[in-house]
């Protein structure tokens, strides 16, 4: 027990270090041993550590290059996400042919299946006349010397612009959804897991209350209630949200609350809000942190559920979710429908997660110092 | 430690197994009703869940699919052409005037716990729908025809003044309100059906649980687990039992159109009623396709109470500039009919030709209303409720619209319930619709816009109209009262309340060289007395 | 510890009011009616359906009567599924649910916790990546593609599966794999990440040190010692999980046609069947309830650190 006390307020030292640090760096400290110490900020530490993590970095610099993407797409060489060319409907990837290429192919494609439906080998003149007037209609028209390097969906539009401004959407979804429904949980679940009595049992009644209630159901009327638009679904969605980062938080609190170090900073004097946020939530930042890169996922998904419902972005925006709910229907006619948004999502999601845990293990402040 | 890591490992992969189940007994799909000797059973997609089998509460297709089983009217369907056939009906007299019907009930036509139906249970069945406080959704139906009907049911008189009587057992006789030549043909809805009175007296709303349920159709209802299935088996009592030749009728309930399409290529299902979108060009080239057109109509409301769209011009303007043909070919691609009026073509009447698609006509017409290349007109919104067909036909009107008369507008979908309401209450500006003929006559759509109906969202009103709909219904069937018809729609298509895009063109899978019976017809009514196996 | 669990059933009771009051008022705001069809229905029919269904009273009528019915465990007749009431049809399709959901919930539990165990154990190593690897695909590919997919191939191409259905129907047990495997994936996603997490936190506590300081064999300090405190989050993220699983979910039985709960919760959302909707809130409610308290139940024997004061 001895042992154990020791270690403990050991650490809180080392946090209270870890405050103090410019201040002593600027005094010029050394420790027992005559060495310099050279007081480390938790930030430039966790990016220490970040950096030597190259899952972590792979999944920081693809989510960058996912970020750049979304904000430069207005000025990125591709088509509008909303344009239809009717002719250049459902048109497999390719990166060499043009829409009018792919579509001329298409068109004699139907036209030989029909015939051998028919019990023809060969197209009869009616048809072959149909195809030299779609061929010269496409040597004609400028329109068919689009590209559409992942395939086009059901109106003939560009599934590569369609995905660009699609992640747009979701990962502004993702990110402001998750940072709002985790700061509520957070102050939340703190208050009521150090506080405790009264404080606690009542935050938690209001939590379990909003869990009994249905999320859809609140998403709904609130919709509803306040019109349909962009902001409105980011803040039904958090609203509906933080209660399990809550709950989480709670529960961490409460068994960290009575720790030998949380006692050693009060007995030092330390307030509840500087032990809440110096001791407290540093503890658990672990936990949130993984919630973070866990709950902007189920942000991205949850969206899509919400617009299979009708209650995600109105058309002709696009998101992921929506994008991918659209391919499925087809996905063994037209599996590129399916394919690429869905990679582009998962792609995303696991860079995400990837420095998520990153994050986690750099930000961790029980692993410190024990690299 | 190893051990440790192999324990748990087994552990789960021991639950994975048990999550897994086994896999004997695996039947191969629909071999059941390929042996000899094995009864046939006939399996059907029959879309959402039903949500009753009372014939006086019923309101969807899903539900009317198993009244056709389960139920017989005055009159039946012919499965060919959806005309009306004799049901529970013999013969009928009509009165000079066509006012009055009178009709002779068949001697063997008898409920399935033996009692013969009767012209007085004729008479209970329709006031019980009647009835206020059975709260009847088609109740409308009767309202509109039968003399006193509507009196009755809104609750302004007694169920005396229904103008129905039964002259003896067997006689059955009600006045109209006007000469409806349409009258036949609703008499096989379930509107106008009989319900065993007796059974519901014994046992109230419990009467449709499957261990009392009494019906006099073709079959009995055997079983019903919700959300699951429901199952009917012939019914023995039945005055044609002999031509009801399946020996049990399966109806799946399946949310995932996708699902019941893999069922159908799976061998799981014998008849899909539906194709999903997307899967539309693989099931085209397949011989079991079956499509026809069908009395449905598709079709966008403007609000005629808001501005700009209050100017007959702005709405012929924005009706003109669509290209039907495109939609029809291009988005659709199932083969519907470009609809150019309110009505679908059926037997004996021939819509008139009312309008073109003309996007120069439509510049004109714009800039006449005061809106030179779309300059000035305000951003207004298209509602329609989710799905992706009308996602699809919205965001090409959309792109339609910019293109040829330079204007924007707006998406808006809304869950199911929020639209409705949104719709029905007038809140929108520009909503998705579509309406499903009852019974095969041009009043079925043309009664929509009238200004006293429920159904006219946009608020449409015109004195003139109202009073050619009326003149209609107080007309004999014939040459005559087409005309006056077809006059009231190229009114309607004059001050374009709504812009019609499309006429349904129905998808059903279904192998016609495995079962015989089945027909397409324009009401996309199929009764399962008449399928067989062939 | 028992003055703790006493006082914490009798909140349960007040809880639940609040819940069922807060609903029943909620959905009542929703724009729409149950009563509203595409052919809309005329003035004098939709008096007759709300005189029908008590409608037609004052709002806080219908609460105090709905209250009553409730004391007497009768949860009113479905607005829109009218030859049952909600009693029946919430007792046809809970059961359904609560079978998949345990097979779900248990071989995502195992899995998870094995994976997670595993993967902080092996951190950064091949094995690791490989778990969460799966467990992102998990939670970053939706169930409205996973379940189509599986159909595809299982039932389509390979033809071992019937595409969907329920094990009390013609293909028996074989119909429950498939939505089961579904249904496990985000929940083992879940599981293994948040395992992994706290896992890893327990390894590097010092109480673990200090068992493996004095000695103690490594696998009787995973055993005694990791297990149990890494544990805990898993253990409050199971009280949600277990309510969200056995309440259904509405993508799944909507895929393989499972005769559950999931589908009423979203529809009568949808349909606005008031009676139904207050019937699945008050179903998923209970449950949920009654987990989150036995999760925190739980908590105080898993963790010695936790009081109950």
């Amino acid at each position: 027990m001895t042992k154990k006390n020791g270690e403990i307020s050991d650490r809180s030292l080392s946090g209270a270090e870890a405050e103090m640090g410019v201040s002593r760096l600027e005094a010029g400290l050394t420790n027992e041993f005559d060495q310099p110490v050279k007081g480390v900020s938790l930030w430039r530490d966790a990016w220490r550590r970040l950096r030597k993590n190259r899952m972590a970095l792979t999944g920081l610099v693809i989510v960058g290059f996912y970020a750049l993407i979304s904000v430069a797409a207005p000025i990125l060489p591709i088509h509008s996400y909303k344009y239809q060319v009717l002719d250049h409907q459902y048109l497999p990837p390719s990166l060499t042919k043009t829409g009018g290429e792919l579509y001329l192919e298409k068109k004699q494609h139907e036209l030989e299946v029909l015939a051998q439906k028919e019990g023809r080998s060969e197209l009869n003149a009616g048809e072959r006349a149909q195809l030299v007037q779609i061929r010269e209609e496409v040597e004609a028209n400028p329109e068919h010397q689009r590209r559409y390097l992942l395939g086009t969906d059901a109106l003939g539009r560009d599934m590569l612009a369609r995905i660009i401004y699609g992640g747009q959407v979701s990962i502004a979804i993702g990110l402001i959804g998750t940072i709002m429904s985790v700061l509520i949980g957070i102050l939340v679940g703190s208050a009521a897991g150090y506080l405790g009595g009264k404080v606690d049992s009542l935050l938690m009644r209001v939590v379990d209350i909003m869990y009994g209630l249905p999320y859809m159901l609140i998403v709904i009327i609130l919709m509803a209630l306040f019109g349909k638009n962009i902001l409105n679904l980011f803040l039904a969605l958090a609203f509906v949200s933080w209660l399990t980062v809550a709950r989480v938080i709670r529960g961490q609190i409460m068994s960290l609350r009575n720790a030998e170090f949380i006692e050693a900073a009060r007995s030092m004097g330390a307030g509840t809000n500087r032990i809440i946020l110096r001791h407290l939530i540093p503890n658990t930042l672990g936990v949130i942190i993984i919630f973070l890169a866990l709950r902007i996922p189920s942000f991205i998904m949850m969206e899509a559920f919400l617009s299979y419902l009708g209650l995600g972005v109105s058309a002709p925006y696009a998101s992921w979710g929506s994008l991918v709910r659209e391919g499925v229907e087809g996905m063994s006619l037209f599996p590129w429908r399916l394919i690429f948004p869905a990679l582009a999502m998962t792609v995303f999601l696991f860079s995400m997660n990837f420095l998520g845990d990153g994050m986690r293990d750099a930000f961790d402040p029980q692993s410190k110092n024990r690299l | 430690m190893k051990r440790i890591i192999l324990s748990v490992m087994t552990v789960a992969v021991f639950f994975g197994l048990i999550a897994c189940g086994d896999r004997g007994g695996q039947e191969e799909p629909a071999a059941i009703a390929e042996e000899e000797n094995l009864p046939v059973e006939f399996i059907l997609y029959n879309g959402a869940e039903p949500e009753t089998i009372d014939p006086a509460l019923i309101s969807g297709v899903p539900e009317h699919r198993i009244y056709l089983s389960l139920f017989e009217g005055l009159m039946s369907y012919d499965p060919e052409t959806a005309d009306p056939i004799p049901g529970v009906a013999e013969s009928w007299k009509i009165s000079s005037d066509g006012l009055t019907y009178t009709f002779k009930l068949r001697e063997d036509a008898v409920w399935s716990d033996g009692t013969p139906v009767t012209a007085q249970q004729f008479v209970d069945s329709w006031l019980r729908f009647l009835n206020p406080e059975t709260a009847a959704e088609y109740a409308y139906m009767m309202n509109m025809v039968i003399e006193g009907a509507a009196e009755y049911n809104s609750g302004e008189a007694g169920p005396e003044a229904v103008q129905i009587r039964a002259l003896d057992e067997r006689t059955f006789q009600f006045d109209l309100t006007g000469p409806a030549p349409y009258v036949l043909g609703m008499l096989a809805h379930y509107a106008f059906s009989v319900v065993p009175t007796h059974v519901i007296d014994e046992y109230g709303d419990d009467w449709t649980e499957p261990e009392n349920f009494v019906g006099n159709g073709p079959f009995v209802l055997k079983e019903w687990s919700p959300q699951e299935k429901l199952t009917v088996v012939p019914n023995e009592t039945y005055w044609n039992r002999k031509a009801v030749q399946l020996d049990q009728v399966t109806y799946l309930p399946i949310e995932d159109n996708n699902t019941a399409y893999n069922m159908y290529k799976n061998g799981e299902l014998d008849w899909s009623t539906e194709v999903p979108n997307d899967a539309i060009d693989e099931a085209k080239l397949r011989d079991d396709h079956q499509s026809n057109a069908v009395m449905i109509v598709y079709y966008y409301v403007f609000n005629t109470e808001r501005p700009p769209l209050d100017d007959a011009r702005v709405r012929r303007a924005l009706s003109l500039a669509v290209d039907r043909e495109e939609i029809v070919e291009k988005i659709r691609r199932k083969g519907d009919v470009a609809a150019y009026g309110i009505v679908p073509p059926m037997k004996g009447y021939q819509p008139p030709e009312t309008f073109s698609d003309n996007a120069e006509k439509a510049r004109q017409l714009l800039a006449q209303a005061g809106y030179p290349d779309g300059e000035g007109f305000p951003v207004f919104e298209v509602l329609y409720n989710t799905s992706e067909t009308h996602k699809k036909i919205a965001e090409y009107v959309q792109q339609r619209w910019k293109e040829t008369l330079n204007i924007d507008v707006e998406l808006v979908n809304q869950e199911w319930s929020t639209y409705l309401n949104n719709r029905q209450e007038g809140k929108f500006d520009i909503a998705r619709a579509g309406w499903a003929g009852d019974y095969k006559d041009p009043n079925s759509f043309l009664d929509l816009f009238i200004s006293t109906s429920a159904l006219n969202g946009g608020n449409y009103t015109s004195a003139e109209y109202d009073e050619l709909i009326e003149k209609a219904s107080t007309m004999p069937g014939g040459e005559k009262r087409y005309q006056v018809l077809a006059q009231a729609k190229k009114l309607l298509m004059e001050d374009m309340p709504i812009a019609p895009f499309y006429f349904y063109s129905q998808s059903n899978m279904i192998d016609l060289d495995k079962w015989g019976g089945w027909y397409t017809n324009v009401l996309d009514i199929h009764p399962t007395k008449d399928i067989y196996m062939k | 510890m028992k003055k703790y669990v006493i006082r914490r059933a009798l909140g349960l009771i007040p809880t639940l009011f609040i819940i069922i009051t807060v609903s029943f008022f909620i959905i009542r705001l929703a724009p729409g009616g149950p009563f509203a069809r595409e052919k809309a229905v005329p003035d004098e029919i939709l008096r007759n359906l709300e005189r029908k269904y008590h409608m037609d009273d004052p709002l806080v009528v219908q609460y105090g009567r709905y209250l009553f019915d409730v004391l007497r465990f009768d949860l009113g007749p479905s607005f829109r599924y009218k030859d049952h009431d909600v009693n029946s049809l919430i007792a046809g399709s809970l059961p359904n649910s609560l079978i998949l959901g345990l097979v779900s919930l248990g071989a995502a539990l195992t899995l998870g916790i094995a994976a997670g165990i595993v993967s902080a154990l092996k951190q950064n190593r091949l094995v690791d990546y490989t778990f969460m690897s799966v467990a992102t695909v998990g939670i970053s590919i939706p169930l409205f593609v996973v379940g189509p997919v599986l159909m595809l191939v299982f039932a389509m191409r390979l033809g071992w599966l019937p595409t969907s259905g329920w094990i009390t129907g013609r293909y028996g047990m074989q119909t429950l794999i498939m939505p089961a495997v579904t249904l496990t994936l985000p929940y083992f996603a879940y599981i293994a990440r948040l395992s992994r997490a706290s896992f890893l936190d327990v390894l590097r506590s010092d109480y673990v040190r200090t068992a493996r300081a004095k000695g103690l064999p490594g696998g009787i300090v995973i055993f005694r010692h990791v297990i149990r405190g890494g544990l805990l989050p898993v253990v409050s993220y199971i009280g949600p999980a277990f309510a969200q699983i056995v309440t259904g979910s509405v993508v799944v039985e909507q895929i393989f046609r499972v005769p559950g709960l999931g589908k009423f919760f979203v529809q009568s959302a949808i349909n606005r069947d008031y009676t139904l909707v207050m019937g699945t809130v008050i179903v998923y409610s209970v449950i949920l309830i009654l987990m989150n308290f036995f999760v925190d139940l739980l908590y105080g024997y898993l963790d010695p650190r936790v009081s109950y004061d």
